[in-house]
């Protein structure tokens, strides 16, 4: 029977897989990865497959365990965002020479932007550099094809496959119809062969070589991989510009090119560019004048031409070198190309008085913010007061959004608020100088990447104090759980591994558990920590600041409602709005005093503990 | 069979913007139309502005282009304006909004010939104890304008589909509050 959803485009992917047969899924949740994993457990468990799927800790574990399935015959794949692939890239590089028995598909999602994420990376470069295959869908649907489509090319030619959505495939939905789903009988078996599973460097020689084999005949398949990489030359014509796109560019081409009925212009889509398909890609170009690249994030495709001469894109300036390629900016890009080759231009739709008319308004800007009753804020609170001249090192995830209270300094990469940390202890310990440090990341963060960080801090004496901000639960990217939770992908009882074990294992003889609801006595806790960073035989404090996501656990996080207001002892300082930055505390219009956004307030009565003038207090109950 | 259509839904993290999304969507696939849309996760949802896109009719890209919406339905009043640009000539805005618009803006609508109506939709939604369903209430509202493309029976029976259980009452009452007051409004 086939049903018809509108469907999410992780929700597609899982599906793609499912029907490509996917035994084994692995995954670290990243924005816009998140949802394949948890969408793929539904489909799952809705039609009752065996496929086996995990939260892994980090994106190199995940990869990693994918390997080893594909490596003993499974149909496996391994999601991630794009900077996840960094973490699982030296897995990645040596998996790609050593390839694999069943089939290994990466789905790598990349944030052009970026909207959640540090860096714009291209995924496609990353393939490049691995020399891996790599797919690159224009929507929902083509994800859902080409998910099927990697796990295929990965089997046939024993090597993994990347398949890398952008975040308007993700996150963009689409109605699609699929039947019933069936698991695939392959067994595991581990055929013993060290010169290939275990190879040294003499054998590495030969797999880059054999690696080099599969590549070729892939470049020659994707010459010919006709739904996905085709070009819409007239025979016999030769055209003073053409258009080469792939992934979301290429469906904001499409559309903007049949919308202004313009055939006059041929274009190449290129779902797969690499391997590069070499013969297509010369094929369109000998009939072209001129070319125009649209690719995200980065130039993969630009580079492989090699022509430079006919080329338009980033590297000549006719496409801007960073952000998201938005129909606006592929319009304008696509107008300067056709300047270039003599062509009419499209018609802007955008009415260029409405830009100067919303600037005229001064709308305020939204920026994100943590949530009404967020543990985080209380610690952020807790923390900051009074430490004007401490270093906050700080990480990825919600507490991010800690910059709003002044308390997030720094933020590089998953777990850095550590390794950070103990950098600038010794940076500034060299010169006899005692800089206050603290450090503060989450407990997936600390799962994900804390252990290595922090062994080598307590190894080689770093002094600073960390604070682990325990909110059970990977808040940022969907609520997914932690090892520390110990509930796992399929919601089964895993076992949890509580922060205290892990911490006290990697040699710290500080630690102090504390709830930040109570900011005295958290304040209390980080003034002693910093105390005993600064004795003689002291070392690295740590903090675990407990206290379950609000929007995760709502009534446990807040297990007494106190619903608050603002009496005329309120002087309208600001300090609540400024220091504690509730989104629910505004400026009351009437009274020029703090106002309470009742619609938004979470009834935590935080706010009652920060008031210098102790004008906000508890509702007394009727 | 509806014709091609872009709608914008816009208004703030926490307001019900994807439920909307998902209603209009289910509205156009009970009628047999392709749709495709986007949405706003992640870090965006943290009290920020939220924008959905969504396209009915035979689409590759799930952007919508500046200038080309015909629909703007919005919960937020700066967030309608934030979003103007993607106003077609011609477009209707529905608004959340218990005030009138700013001057500067209505003026604007008029000179594009962009139809707009308001309803003080949080408003409406309160007075019936469901102060989180003021998407519900907008879209109510929008249902009174709207008989050829959505149309309230079809918009309900997707709402009825969609809810879950525990709201759906409030979910049916909300929206008939919305689409009472607009129907009152109505020449």
């Amino acid at each position: 029977m086939t049903q018809e959803q509108f469907m999410l485009g992780n929700e597609a992917i899982a599906l793609g897989l499912l029907e490509a047969g996917c035994q084994v899924l692995t995954s670290y949740p990243g924005t816009p990865s998140s949802e394949i994993l948890p969408e793929t457990v539904k489909l799952v468990q809705a039609h009752r497959l065996e496929t086996y799927a995990q939260w892994s800790t980090n994106e190199k574990v995940a990869l990693d365990n994918a390997f080893a399935a594909a490596v003993a015959g499974k149909r496996a794949a391994c999601c991630m965002k794009q900077v996840g692939l960094n973490v699982a890239a030296d897995s990645l590089l040596s998996a790609a020479y050593i390839g694999i028995m069943g089939a290994l598909v990466i789905i790598s999602c990349d944030d052009p932007g970026p909207h959640s994420s540090q860096t714009e990376q291209d995924t496609r470069l990353m393939a490049r550099l691995a020399k891996v295959p790599v797919l690159d869908p224009a929507n929902p649907q083509e994800a859902r094809e080409m998910a099927r489509l990697a796990m295929q090319l990965s089997e046939r030619y024993q090597v993994p496959v990347i398949l890398r959505p952008g975040i308007r495939v993700c996150h963009a939905r689409q109605n699609i119809g699929f039947g019933a789903l069936k698991s695939v009988p392959q067994k595991a078996s581990f055929g013993k062969d060290p010169a290939r599973w275990a190879a040294t460097p003499k054998f590495r020689l030969e797999l880059h070589g054999r690696l080099n084999e599969k590549l070729d005949q892939i470049s020659a398949h994707f010459d010919t991989l006709a739904h996905h990489n085709f070009h819409t030359l007239a025979p016999g014509r030769s055209y003073p510009l053409g258009i080469i796109a792939g992934g979301v560019p290429y469906a904001v081409v499409r559309d903007l090119l049949d919308e202004q009925k313009r055939s006059d212009v041929p274009v190449l889509k290129l779902g797969a560019p690499y391997p590069f398909p070499r013969k297509l890609a010369d094929s369109f170009t000998a009939a072209c004048d001129k070319v125009v690249v649209l690719e995200e994030t980065d130039t993969l495709i630009e580079y492989l031409l090699g022509e430079r001469e006919k080329t338009l894109g980033r590297l000549s300036g006719h496409v801007p070198r960073q952000g998201e390629l938005v129909p606006e900016v592929i319009g304008a890009g696509l107008n300067k190309a056709f300047e270039s080759a003599g062509l009419p231009p499209l018609t802007q739709q955008q009415d260029p008085q409405v830009q100067a008319l919303t600037a005229g308004l001064d709308l305020a800007v939204r920026r994100p913010t943590l949530c009404p009753g967020c543990p985080h804020r209380a610690s952020f609170y807790a923390l900051r007061k009074g430490r004007a001249k401490t270093i906050f090192t700080s990480d990825i995830g919600c507490y991010t959004l800690g910059i709003n209270l002044g308390g997030v300094d720094t933020c590089l990469d998953m777990g850095a608020a550590i390794t950070m940390a103990s950098g600038f202890y010794h940076a500034f310990a060299q010169d006899q100088v005692h800089q206050p440090i603290i450090a503060t990341l989450g407990d997936s963060t600390f799962y994900h990447s804390g252990t290595a960080g922090l062994l080598d801090a307590v190894y080689n004496g770093a002094r600073f104090v960390l604070v682990i901000l325990d909110n059970e639960i990977t808040a940022m990217t969907g609520m997914q759980p932690t090892p520390g939770l110990g509930l796992r992908a399929d919601g089964s009882r895993g076992k949890p591994i509580p922060l205290e074990r892990v911490v006290k294992g990697c040699g710290v003889d500080y630690l102090e558990v504390v709830d930040p609801y109570d900011i005295k006595a958290m304040q209390k806790s980080v003034k002693k920590a910093v105390a005993y960073t600064q004795t003689p035989d002291g070392g690295i404090a740590v903090i675990i600041a407990r206290h379950p996501c609000v929007i995760a656990y709502r009534d446990r996080a807040i297990a007494v409602k106190r619903k608050v207001t603002v009496t005329e002892d309120c002087v309208a300082c600001g300090h609540c709005r400024d220091r504690f930055e509730c989104p629910a505390l505004g400026i009351d219009e009437q009274s020029g005093r703090t106002g309470i956004d009742r619609q938004i307030c979470a009834d935590c009565g935080l706010c009652i503990q920060v008031c210098p003038k102790k004008a906000i207090v508890e509702v007394e109950q009727a | 069979m509806m014709e091609n259509m872009n709608i914008i839904v816009s208004g703030l993290g926490g307001q019900g913007i994807l439920f909307m999304t998902k209603i209009l969507a289910h509205a156009a696939l009970s009628q047999g139309c392709d749709i495709l849309g986007a949405e706003t996760h992640g870090m965006a949802q943290r009290g920020g502005s939220v924008i959905s896109h969504l396209r009915i009719g035979r689409h590759q890209g799930t952007l919508i282009r500046a200038g080309s919406a015909g629909l703007l339905l919005s919960l937020d009043e700066n967030e309608c304006y934030r979003n103007l640009a993607f106003a077609a000539p011609g477009a209707r805005l529905f608004v959340n909004l218990d005030r009138q618009l700013r001057p500067a803006v209505d003026a604007y609508l008029k000179d594009k010939a962009m139809t707009w109506h308001s309803a003080p939709a949080t408003a409406i939604a309160r007075q019936i104890n469901a102060p989180f369903s003021t998407n519900l209430a907008l879209m109510g509202f929008f249902a009174a304008f709207d008989n050829d493309l959505f149309g309230a029976d079809r918009l309900r029976h997707v709402i009825d589909q969609l809810s879950p259980e525990r709201f759906r009452q409030v979910n049916f009452k909300v929206f008939d509050a919305g689409l009472a007051y607009g129907n009152q409004l109505k020449p």
